[in-house]
């Protein structure tokens, strides 16, 4: 403790304590002022005047008052304690650790002080420091429960599954009495569970088995106990106990795929690594399945799994009874449930061959072809079963890749029922896919309009409209459905990525890097909130007893970064960043030059227009303020809470920052982290560190990139340009440099390329040309490099690309024989590569820009002659009609362009 | 995608039929079924009648696909008697669901709300094109009858003659009807 004070002051101090507790903050900063009028140097005083401080939002000061009063009580915990609950306050948790760990040297038997501790140390996964806290808890208060299950939580998340499963049965010995209060059944059976949990993680398997056989009776989960049992009694051998387990299970819910899966596992019909049965194993698997869905008739489940593993004639005969049973009941999700299939050989051409056919026998006669030769003629079908089958076969046609035939059987669909909103999305699809981004926007939000009490709709034709950068359309409709239309306030509180994602997208093709920007930091913004979140389950689950799932939890908070949306948005991000370090800044000096040469009567000129333009935008600025402040007094006043105006609605200030590198490393690393392997991440990887000049981090991302993706154009590439670097360095200097150099010189040698690394790249290039000489990707990076190691080589490096010949597909594949292997994106990725970088040029991106428009006629990036771009939107008369159905974004989507 | 449906019957073909009142947020339907349906563009006052109608106006559900509707217009009568006429300004379904009842199903939908106790409702009524035989036929099957006969009632179809079909509802009127299906538009 430090100065002791006086006792009239030592009952005001009290009262400050007091006073922080109950929030009553004025009362405590005066009381604090009284002390400090007397003692102005009272460490523990200033502390908790700026503690109070920070509750009053006046950061600054808070920090410099806790700072001094440290400064005058190095030795009062009290001090220290305020202090870390200062950097709590800021989420700045390893500081906050560092004060609470100086706190508990001074005053080890405090555990309200180590209670805070250990809930920072598993929010930041130290978990030996919480371990260690959680021990020391438990020794000053072993008579508590929650002590015991904390302590074993902790080892279990610090790896050592033993001690915990120990511990958990020391507890147990503490309990004399077997019986459980009513109200603690649950939490007490939450607890054997937990337990039994444990020991199977550790492989005790036959440990936990018996602990669950023996606490049975006290297990209130009971389909828990039968989960966990079926499961354990699999991995312990008893597979004939296990199976008649699972058989049960089945009985109480026969589409639980887990239980189809437990079942195969323990008769031995797992399939290899590869996802392939033996001769067989298939055979059981036919017997099995043939017995369950007698036994369960309507289980879904048990019908649709034979088709994963039936081939040839045996998956025609599954295939047909289970299509006509959807089309008949009219269920739209049938070709999502078929779509895997499409990518298993050969069983896409069956489709295509059983669909044909009942499209064909539905037409001529109104009936469906009987199921086999000896069964009995079907009866004539209601006339909606054409509709599904339309509805199906357009779907399916689109994924074998045949455009024009899939447009066909749509517009069939739509002329035969106008009124199914379905088909019309099926058709936004085809032409989304197709290229026609405005088109397909103009028909979703068709669909939207046949029913605008649909969320789904309006997020289809959302998520349609940003694809074709109807940005501020997309806003209107999607407000439609955002509380009091404030839309992107509300989207943001909802987390609503995909559409911050696409809407991030979407600008970043317009080159709106400021919005793009405030779109991806959005899911940035949201990541961190999750991970944040987990705090306040430190204590609830313990409190709770919701072991299991939160020790799940805590792991599922460790992947987090892994998630596509938080990577997505990472790239882009990091992408926004690098192109903005890229985009040539105007230089104030050239504007001064500019100005020196004009007369003195045109600048003053000059100056009045500035002066009236800022004038303007300044009154602007003001009016929206005054605006945005009316609103959100508004706002409070109806209750709700006054929102922070967003002062930077464009993400100007964002596009801004001084080092956009330095920006892009801090998504950088968390990606690098948590999604090191992917494709995405290293490429976004290399373009930071190269430009950055990080010789060593770009080696590195190399060198990932030939162990994940040795044979991906981007290794390629990126392999070129790092050695291109290094052969342009001026020698090394400095002692690091050339240690640096020795590295990066190993490391040539390593990958077999010599002294003479113009050559050996080049040589290099030329053998992946001729290993990848059929692949599209490929000889564009290979043409790439080949023009970026020689100049010379321009001419023969864009030949290259134009003598690459589309590879048609072969029967068996997903998509229909004959049909073009190349994609859009593909396609796309080439054109931009003609158009700046070493390979631009004119010519040669306009001749493949016509060669794409031929082969995607309905691209509006090659400006394809289906496309919407092509035609004059035409003044429909279908739009004549008055009124706007009731939607803000009516009159727009007319300027959509044409649809067929 | 189907909305809540509040009336349930079945069709000839024994499928399930359903109707669902008509309100602005899925007006868009009637409009789309209209325009596949009639040669007539109908104006912005024909939608907020038939939205007015309440129970009068129904859209008809065929496996939960949306096939035909019934759209009508409330006339309150003038004077002190109180009592009001219903229009049945368009009545159809579209072409690969007809002769399976759903017509039969719509109209027998706004017979029952002109006969429910307390309706109000004095007399039904509706404008054929006077060679369309078969709906004429349709309607008489439900009690309704030819009453007049306005010449040149259509401005772009042929013939441009048109006959007034009309039931009219005492406290004793009972039909009960059973029959088929037709498109029949104003």
């Amino acid at each position: 403790m430090g100065t002791k004070l006086p006792p009239k002051e030592a009952n005001q101090f009290k009262l400050i304590v007091k006073s922080y507790e109950t929030k009553q903050y004025k009362k405590g900063l005066k009381a604090a002022d009284a002390i400090l009028k007397k003692f102005p140097d009272h460490g523990e005083t200033l502390a908790m005047k700026g503690l109070i401080m920070n509750c009053m939002e006046k950061k600054t000061q808070a920090y410099e008052l806790v700072r001094k009063g440290l400064k005058f009580d190095l030795s009062s915990h009290v001090c220290w304690h305020v202090y870390g609950l200062l950097y709590r306050s800021d989420r700045e948790y390893r500081d906050a650790i560092k004060c609470y760990l100086n706190a508990l040297r001074i005053d080890p038997q405090n555990q309200q002080i180590l209670k805070d501790l250990s809930l920072l140390q598993v929010q930041m996964r130290d978990t030996a420091g919480f371990v260690e806290s959680r021990r020391q808890l438990l020794t000053f208060k072993p008579n508590h429960r929650a002590n015991w299950l904390a302590f074993a939580v902790a080892n279990h998340i610090n790896g050592r599954l033993d001690v915990a499963a120990k511990i958990l049965s020391a507890y147990e010995g503490t309990q004399e009495d077997e019986s459980v209060p009513d109200g603690e059944k649950y939490e007490h059976s939450e607890m054997l569970l937990y337990k039994v949990s444990l020991l199977a993680e550790a492989g005790k398997h036959k440990e936990a088995l018996d602990e669950l056989s023996k606490k049975q009776a006290r297990i209130v989960d009971k389909l828990g106990v039968r989960e966990q049992r079926a499961e354990l009694l699999h991995l312990v051998g008893s597979n004939e106990e296990a199976r008649s387990e699972y058989e049960a299970l089945l009985a109480i819910n026969p589409d639980n795929y887990k239980y189809y899966e437990g079942l195969q596992a323990c008769m031995g019909l797992k399939p290899a690594s590869d996802g392939t049965y033996t001769p067989e194993q298939l055979q059981r698997l036919s017997d099995l399945f043939q017995g369950l869905q007698e036994k369960y008739p309507k289980s879904a489940a048990a019908k649709r799994i034979p088709l994963d593993f039936l081939q040839g004639e045996e998956f025609e005969a599954a295939l047909k009874p289970h299509v006509r049973r959807f089309i008949r009941k009219g269920i739209p999700s049938l070709f999502s449930d078929l779509d895997p299939l499409y990518d298993q050989p050969g069983k896409a051409d069956i489709m295509d061959r059983v669909f044909t056919e009942m499209l064909d026998s539905i037409r001529s006669s109104g009936k469906l072809p009987p199921l086999s030769d000896t069964s009995a003629e079907e009866d004539k079908e209601n006339p909606s079963v054409l509709l599904w089958l339309l509805y199906l076969m357009a779907q399916h046609l689109d994924r074998r890749g045949k455009v024009e035939e899939a447009l066909e059987i749509v517009n069939e669909a739509i002329t035969h029922t106008p009124t199914l909103m379905d088909a019309y999305l099926v058709k936004a699809r085809i032409l989304e896919r197709a290229g026609d981004f405005t088109a397909a926007a103009r028909l979703a939000d068709e669909a939207r309009s046949l029913d605008l009490a649909d969320r789904y709709l309006n997020s289809e034709a959302v998520n349609h409209m940003l694809k074709a950068d109807q940005v501020d359309l997309a806003e209107k409709t999607a407000a439609l459905f955002t509380k009091h239309g404030d839309q992107h306030e509300n989207l943001f509180d909802m987390q609503c990525m995909w559409y911050e994602l696409a809407s991030g997208d979407s600008y970043m093709r317009q080159k709106n890097y400021g919005r793009a920007l405030k779109n991806y930091l959005a899911l940035h913004k949201h990541y961190n909130d999750m991970v944040e979140d987990q705090f306040d389950f430190h204590t609830y689950c313990l409190r709770k007893m919701t072991l299991r799932a939160y020790v799940a939890t805590l792991r599922w908070e460790d992947h987090l970064h892994a998630f596509p949306f938080f990577c997505q948005g990472a790239v882009g991000a990091i992408n926004c960043y690098v192109a903005l370090h890229d985009r040539p800044v105007v230089k104030a000096e050239a504007k001064e030059e500019e100005k020196g040469r004009m007369s003195v009567a045109e600048k003053k000129r000059l100056q009045k227009e500035q002066r009236r333009k800022k004038e303007e935008e300044e009154a602007a600025a003001a009016a929206a303020a005054a605006a945005a402040a009316a609103a959100a007094a508004k706002a409070a006043k109806k209750g709700g809470s006054a929102k922070p105006v967003d002062t930077d609605p464009d993400g100007v200030k964002l596009t801004e920052v001084e080092d956009k590198l330095s920006e892009a490393s801090k998504h950088l690393s968390l990606l690098l982290e948590h999604a090191g392997s992917e494709l995405s991440s290293l490429q976004v990887a290399f373009e930071v560190f190269s430009r950055k000049k990080k010789l060593l981090l770009c080696l590195q991302v190399v060198r990932r990139l030939l162990k994940e993706h040795p044979e991906a154009p981007l290794t390629h590439s990126c392999l070129v340009r790092f050695f291109l670097t290094v052969r342009d360095l001026p020698p090394a200097e400095s002692e690091s440099d050339k240690i640096v150099r020795a590295v990066i010189d190993a490391e040539r040698a390593d990958l077999g390329l010599s002294d003479d690394l113009a050559a050996s790249l080049q040589q290099r290039n030329e053998a992946f040309l001729e290993a990848h000489k059929d692949s599209l990707p490929h000889r564009a990076a290979a043409a790439a490099a080949m023009a970026m190691l020689d100049t010379g080589l321009k001419a023969r490096a864009i030949a290259v690309i134009h003598e690459s010949e589309e590879p048609l597909a072969k029967s068996g594949g997903a998509l229909a024989e004959g049909v073009g292997e190349w994609s859009l994106d593909e396609c796309a990725a080439v054109l931009r590569l003609l158009q700046e970088g070493p390979l631009a040029d004119e010519a040669g991106a306009q001749r493949w820009k016509d060669r794409c428009a031929q082969r995607f006629p309905y691209s509006q990036h090659f400006k394809g002659s289906k496309s919407s771009v092509k035609a004059p939107p035409p003044v429909k008369d279908e739009g004549e009609e008055e009124g706007d159905e009731g939607s803000a974004a009516g009159s727009a989507a007319r300027a959509n362009g044409v649809v067929e | 995608m189907a909305a809540a449906l509040a009336t349930v019957a079945k069709a000839k073909d024994g499928s399930h039929v359903s109707l669902d009142g008509v309100r602005d947020k899925n007006v868009g339907q009637l409009r789309k079924l209209n325009a596949a349906m009639f040669p007539v563009k109908y104006q912005e006052k024909y939608y907020s009648d038939a939205m007015a109608a309440g129970e009068y106006t129904k859209l008809a559900f065929y496996s939960d696909v949306h096939v035909g509707a019934v759209a009508c217009r409330l006339e309150r009568e003038a004077g002190s008697g109180g009592g009001s006429k219903v229009y049945i300004m368009t009545l159809g379904v579209l072409a690969p669901y007809r002769r399976l009842g759903i017509g039969s199903l719509l109209l027998q939908h706004v017979l029952g709300q002109c006969e429910a106790e307390g309706s109000g409702v004095r007399e039904v009524y509706l404008h054929v094109q006077t060679n369309n035989e078969e709906a004429i036929a349709f309607y008489k099957h439900f009690g309704f009858a030819i009453t007049d006969t306005i010449k040149n009632y259509y401005r772009r179809i042929q013939p441009p003659d048109c006959y007034v079909l009309s039931r009219s509802f005492g406290p004793t009127s009972s039909f009960q009807p059973n029959g088929t299906a037709a498109a029949a538009g104003q």
